[in-house]
């Protein structure tokens, strides 16, 4: 910790230890998973960054979407997102749940994943580096302290809306609206 | 060098083409009835193992072409020198797609020709169960085929999703 940082800390304390303890889930969509063992372990040692891998949902506020993302992978990322607790920060990674990347015309993929689930941030690149992963949390710090991280509030704020481009794409959902429609309004 | 079973399975079997493309890899394309017999015929051979089977859309022959792998599993089921894989493919008609299940003969076929009439829509009779093996989603033709217009189908039923305007909070 930098000594010069210890006015941020001490006006802001919980957003600092949200900046440095972020636990991820490393939901294994597609190819991108394969970047995540090295950079968990010693290599490209992640725990610098104060990213650990979580094991369940309910005790993490990084999701990592690595990889394309099929129509039934859909349905598993929501659920986890939706399981995990606020604050919680979401990061597409790599060019598939950016735009559909390679699998752009593919009948058994999602192209755009911000149409269901609101997006912190992107990590571009086909495969990106496991580098890619340390400035992008980097960048996550700097839009935490900018309170533009802010994710979890789009989703609650447009729930509705998000609500109806999942139904639109995987019909009725089994599970009940996380929010009630009263608060989203 | 000739594989010796390529003379067994010419003089078996009269009316199939048999290929030998490399040391160990033969071809074989057999009309539809006796496919069976050919299978069953490698199995009591020796090559007991379905590795896949797979399908080739002939669209411009109006054809299915089903293509099964077949080797040897055991190593000691047989001898060094006959050591082979065989890839016997057969054609089915692409207007009315039906072949009979093979198995009786290899029982690890099922999951395969559950996909295959999931994703090619060839029905395989006396399958036990036909039910979806991988996808969720209706589609208008089976999506494997070459006919099926994907990039339609993605501007019909995924760009139509609206992106959800978050802009307009502060």
């Amino acid at each position: 910790m930098d000594r010069n940082q210890l006015i941020k800390w001490l006006k802001t304390p919980a957003k600092m230890s949200h900046k440095y303890s972020l636990h991820a889930v490393y939901f294994c969509t597609g190819c991108g998973i394969i970047e995540v063992p090295p950079s968990i372990t010693a290599r490209w040692d992640a725990e610098r960054f104060g990213v650990v891998p979580a094991a369940t949902p309910r005790q993490a506020n990084l999701f990592l979407i690595t990889g394309y993302v099929s129509v039934k992978t859909l349905k598993a990322i929501i659920r986890t997102y939706e399981q995990m607790p606020s604050p919680k920060y979401s990061v597409g990674f790599g060019s598939c749940p950016i735009n559909g990347g390679m699998y752009w015309d593919s009948y058994n993929t999602i192209k755009h994943l911000d149409k269901y689930i609101p997006i912190d941030g992107w990590i571009a690149g086909c495969m990106p580096r496991p580098e890619a992963i340390f400035v992008a949390v980097t960048h996550l710090w700097t839009l935490i302290d900018k309170d533009m991280a802010d994710g979890y509030k789009r989703y609650e704020k447009h729930y509705s809306a998000f609500r109806a481009n999942q139904e639109q794409v995987l019909g009725p959902l089994p599970w009940p609206p996380l929010f009630s429609s009263r608060e989203t309004e | 060098m000739t594989h010796p079973m390529v003379k067994n399975l010419k003089s078996m079997f009269k009316p199939i083409a048999v290929k030998q493309q490399d040391e160990r890899r033969i071809m074989l394309n057999v009309p539809k009835d006796s496919l069976m017999s050919v299978l069953i015929f490698l199995k009591n051979s020796g090559y007991a193992h379905l590795g896949l089977i797979s399908c080739v859309d002939r669209i411009a022959d109006n054809k299915f072409e089903l293509v099964y792998i077949v080797s040897a599993y055991v190593e000691e089921d047989v001898d060094d020198s006959m050591k082979a894989t065989f890839v016997v493919s057969t054609f089915v008609s692409r207007k009315d797609p039906r072949f009979i299940t093979c198995i009786p003969v290899f029982i690890n076929a099922e999951p395969y020709e559950r996909e295959l009439h999931e994703l090619y829509g060839i029905v395989f009779e006396g399958h036990p169960r036909l039910t979806p093996l991988l996808l969720e989603r209706e589609y208008p033709i089976p999506p494997m085929r070459k006919d099926f217009d994907s990039r339609a189908y993605v501007e019909e039923v995924f760009d139509t999703v609206p992106f959800v305007d978050q802009e307009d909070d502060s």
